[in-house]
């Protein structure tokens, strides 16, 4: 008997959903530090942790990070 | 007697915020914008709005901290490439700083790890848009 078609439905958005979890999960693994500058007219930049300015934009950033603390829970 | 009080004699004791409903100090347009911004951004920890002079027009703690902090970012990002940078986003381990530049304002944010990127630097420009349309006393640049 050949499956309701709203089983196939939910098999295929289920499957779906899989996927994307699976990519979130990779995404959060192996996504490293990154530092990127937007200019005007849509250029973008990256700066790797190593160069100088890079390096900079990291120790700025901590700086911030160490400022604004933990997040309050809501 | 306290208990007989009549309710005009009650509200002529009040302050005016007090009798106009509003808690607290009344805010600046950009500590609002700024209170809208971490409304509207769950993952954000602090954030703040600088003027186009550098100075800090609301914060989401120490304002001279966040002024130095924040402009030092800002320095180091136009110096990084060609030109003022418009955006910045730096992604640690630790957390995600934002950087957007509009109508000579510029508002800084630190958010947990993996936020919403495109969301919060168009919430962020949006604040910054509806803050020049107002009085938000940066000076165009």
């Amino acid at each position: 008997m050949p499956p309701k078609p709203h089983r196939i439905l939910l098999d295929r958005v289920s499957g779906y959903a899989d996927e994307a979890a699976a990519y979130v999960r990779r995404r959060r693994i192996s996504r490293r530090p990154f530092a990127r500058l937007y200019y005007s007219g849509g250029r973008a930049s990256d700066h790797a942790a190593d160069s100088t300015a890079g390096g900079e934009l990291f120790v700025a950033a901590g700086r911030l990070i160490e400022l604004a603390g933990k997040r309050q829970r809501r | 007697m306290r208990g007989q009080a009549t309710r005009a004699g009650i509200l002529a004791e009040m302050t005016d915020g007090e009798a106009s409903g509003v808690a607290g100090p009344v805010q600046t347009p950009a500590e609002a914008v700024l209170a809208l911004l971490a409304e509207l951004s769950p993952d954000l920890r602090g954030a703040a709005i600088l003027a186009g002079d550098g100075t800090t027009l609301a914060a989401s703690g120490e304002q001279e901290r966040w002024r130095e902090d924040a402009a030092a970012l800002l320095t180091i990002a136009d110096g990084a490439g060609d030109g003022q940078v418009e955006q910045v986003h730096i992604a640690t381990e630790q957390g995600e700083v934002f950087a957007v530049r509009h109508a000579g304002l510029a508002v800084v944010a630190v958010t947990d790890r993996f936020a919403l990127a495109s969301l919060l630097f168009f919430d962020m420009r949006s604040i910054l848009r509806e803050l020049a349309a107002g009085d938000g006393g940066g000076d165009a640049a």
